[in-house]
């Protein structure tokens, strides 16, 4: 594979070496999080974080961990760097992004360190491209002070009982309210649109509920315009965790499974709009 | 107080939805009436020349009934609700199929609301609360039984008739004559003939279940409209009847099971003379009438007679604008509509349609049009003398034609 005969000498440049086989197991990932166009890169000898956020009350993250490339080299602790991300996808898909079988984009991710541009390699049936996208210094993620010994109630439903209710959220409402209980409804989405208002309820002796730990009844909204794109990951994703904090923060986690079956993890923190009762 | 529950079981909820789909292609707005005989679905179109009603008899629902807490004893809840709030709720026809056990619906006066809910596999429960509108009731008169011209057919045959014509085809002639049916496409005037791609089927009358021709004639109808009711049909695999006269008279399809009977009116171009290249062509009209400017929905009320020929259900609703148009004024509206034998009543002078074909049954029939018509021709000699029932804005240029589709008959 052309990529691979790269000599060694060239890597003596960069501070993180990023290799794929497929580049669709970094792309569709990072699908999930695009609703604004620069993203945070933060990499670590366990792997790759790449966060978005928007207006300061949302932020969502993707893990990409260290084993799911096929090389993962970073000669410092932690290399950060802002781009656009949009401009990544496209260069990712730059081949077409079909999915014939048997035939997938090879990427080789380099970055030089603080100045340099990011550098992708990118082969499919032999045709290389090189990309460089310009980076920035990144900005400092939002800590959102959710921590789990804070968490007053969690819930994890299999992806398959969300997907449909979320795709068909009534857009006219300006919030999605999240009603969490030990008690009836257990779990309620609802939103309050022009026409009228909807509930959506999982009761938690469903087959769907992996598990239902709800201490308290809480009852947040949340902006439907920070929400919504949620809806890729979810799409994307087999199991979804829920949880809220004493604050009404949300806190919804996706387990994902790439192409070859391995496991990512795409995490969505929102503030709650107003706290009702 | 009114209210009305109702619980519908699973597959059933899949035709409920396939019947709120057949409804939105005819209108914005859906018309609730639940009655004794059932609950009715009913849409109609801006222009009101289409109507279409579904009526489910409680023997489609596991569970049907009126709450009577109303002081006025009988009085039922007549809601309107947006078509655009409704229709999100049905639309994965295959995702209910598979996803919905059982589904509830109630109106009550109190709140206002329409409650809809759907409880799915897994436990999971989707309400919906819908505002609706009080509002009149919205019905079609419509005497099938006077009718001269019957088809019935099985869905499947109109299905297949009508899956020839492209989907951006917006009207399509039925011609009936003593020994065959055809169906072509409907042209407007001043296209390029020499680009337009003409069809034309014809059937034997052997191929219908029934037929009677009692007058040939030409009807040209929004066949847009009737899609979503001919897929209903043919999803329930039943028999579609169709009554119609003359041209320019409405036409009305019809199918019934046990469970559930759906209707559609649409009302017919006066002018059908457009004909397919087997006619010369001569300089076209400047401007062909086209369905959504043609006269709208008769009201027809008619006393019955004794004679009604067979497999033809009598049909008779009333008709009331739904919209309250300014122009017409009530009493006189009422006048109209009750019953009457004498012609001269009809207020149509001859010269005014010339195109009009009358037969003995067609005399009888006192017809109420919703005019199409902009509030400019209220001075107009023609619509003094017909009851408007709702404004629609026409272009100029058909003010002519306007005159000259006045009510038939």
């Amino acid at each position: 594979m052309p990529l691979s005969t790269q000599s060694q000498a060239d890597d003596e440049q960069y501070v993180l070496v990023a290799s794929l086989d497929n580049a669709r197991n970094l792309s569709n990932i990072l699908k999930a999080i695009t609703f604004k166009d620069h993203a945070i890169f933060n990499a670590t000898p366990n792997g790759l974080k790449v966060t978005v956020e928007d207006s300061k009350c949302l932020q969502a993250n993707a893990f990409i961990q260290a084993e799911i490339f096929q090389e993962f080299t970073i000669k410092e602790d932690l290399v950060g760097f802002q781009v656009n991300l949009t401009v990544l996808l496209d260069c990712l898909n730059i081949f077409g992004g079909s999915s014939v079988p048997g035939v997938s984009t090879a990427l080789r991710m380099c970055y030089g360190g603080y100045g340099f541009p990011l550098t992708l390699f990118l082969e499919e049936g032999g045709v290389v491209t090189v990309c460089k996208i310009n980076t920035q210094e990144p900005d400092e993620p939002i800590d959102f002070e959710f921590c789990s010994t804070n968490v007053t109630n969690k819930v994890i439903l299999q992806s398959e009982s969300l997907k449909e209710p979320f795709s068909e959220l009534d857009m006219t409402s300006e919030v999605l309210q999240i009603t969490m209980s030990p008690s009836q409804p257990y779990f309620r989405l609802s939103t309050f649109g022009n026409s009228g208002n909807a509930h959506y309820d999982y009761p938690k002796d469903s087959d769907m509920m992996e598990l239902f730990q709800c201490t308290k009844t809480q009852t947040n909204r949340y902006k439907m315009s920070l929400l919504k794109p949620s809806t890729k990951a979810l799409a994307l994703s087999c199991k979804v965790s829920v949880r809220t904090d004493s604050r009404g923060f949300l806190s919804l986690q996706y387990l994902v499974r790439n192409d070859d079956g391995q496991i990512c993890f795409v995490e969505y923190y929102c503030c709650p709009d107003e706290e009702v009762e | 107080m009114a209210t009305m529950s109702c619980v519908l079981e699973g597959n059933r909820v899949k035709a409920f939805g396939k019947a709120i789909h057949a409804l939105s292609r005819i209108g914005e707005e859906l018309w609730l009436d639940p009655m004794v005989k059932g609950l009715a679905l009913r849409s109609v179109n801006s222009a009101h020349s289409a109507y279409t009603c579904f009526l489910f008899s409680p023997m489609f629902f596991q569970h049907y009934s009126l709450g009577s807490g109303s002081e006025q004893g009988s009085a039922t809840i007549k809601c309107k609700l947006l078509m655009k709030s409704v229709l999100p709720l049905f639309r994965g026809l295959n995702s209910i199929e598979r996803n919905v056990e059982r589904s509830q619906i109630s109106i009550s006066t109190p709140s206002d609301r329409v409650t809809i809910q759907f409880f799915c596999r897994h436990g999971i429960t989707k309400t919906h609360n819908l505002h609706f509108q009080e509002s009149e009731a919205l019905q079609a008169e419509f005497a099938s039984h006077l009718c001269p011209n019957v088809l019935k057919a099985p869905a499947r045959l109109l299905g297949d008739m009508v899956m020839h014509f492209p989907v951006f085809q917006e009207e399509i002639t039925l011609s009936m004559m003593p020994l065959s049916v055809s169906f072509r496409n409907y042209c407007e005037a001043g296209n390029d003939h020499m680009k337009m791609m003409y069809t034309e089927m014809s059937l034997h009358p052997d191929e219908f279940d029934y037929f009677q021709v009692g007058v040939d004639s030409d009807i040209t109808f929004c066949l847009k409209e009737l899609r979503g009711f001919l897929s209903f049909a043919e999803s329930h695999s039943l028999p579609v009847s169709v009554h119609f006269g003359a041209t320019g008279n409405p036409v009305r399809f019809y199918i019934k099971d046990m469970v559930l009977e759906a209707t559609v009116v649409l009302a017919t171009l006066m002018d059908s003379e457009k004909r397919g290249p087997s006619q010369p062509i001569g300089p076209p009209n400047p401007t062909s009438p086209r369905c959504a400017d043609a006269a709208a929905l008769p009201a027809v009320s008619y006393e019955a007679d004794g004679s009604k020929p067979q497999d033809i259900p009598a049909v008779t609703e009333l008709i009331t604008s739904s919209q309250g148009s300014p122009i017409i004024n009530p009493p006189a509206l009422m006048q109209l509509l009750s019953p009457v034998d004498d012609p001269d009543r009809l207020g149509v002078s001859d010269e005014a349609c010339p195109s009009a074909t009358t037969t003995p049954a067609s005399t009888m029939i006192c017809s109420l049009l919703f005019r199409a018509l902009s509030s400019e021709q209220d001075d107009d000699g023609c619509a003094a003398r017909l009851p408007v029932l709702a404004c629609h804005s026409d272009a100029e240029e058909d003010m002519e034609e306007d005159y000259r589709r006045s009510p038939s008959l």
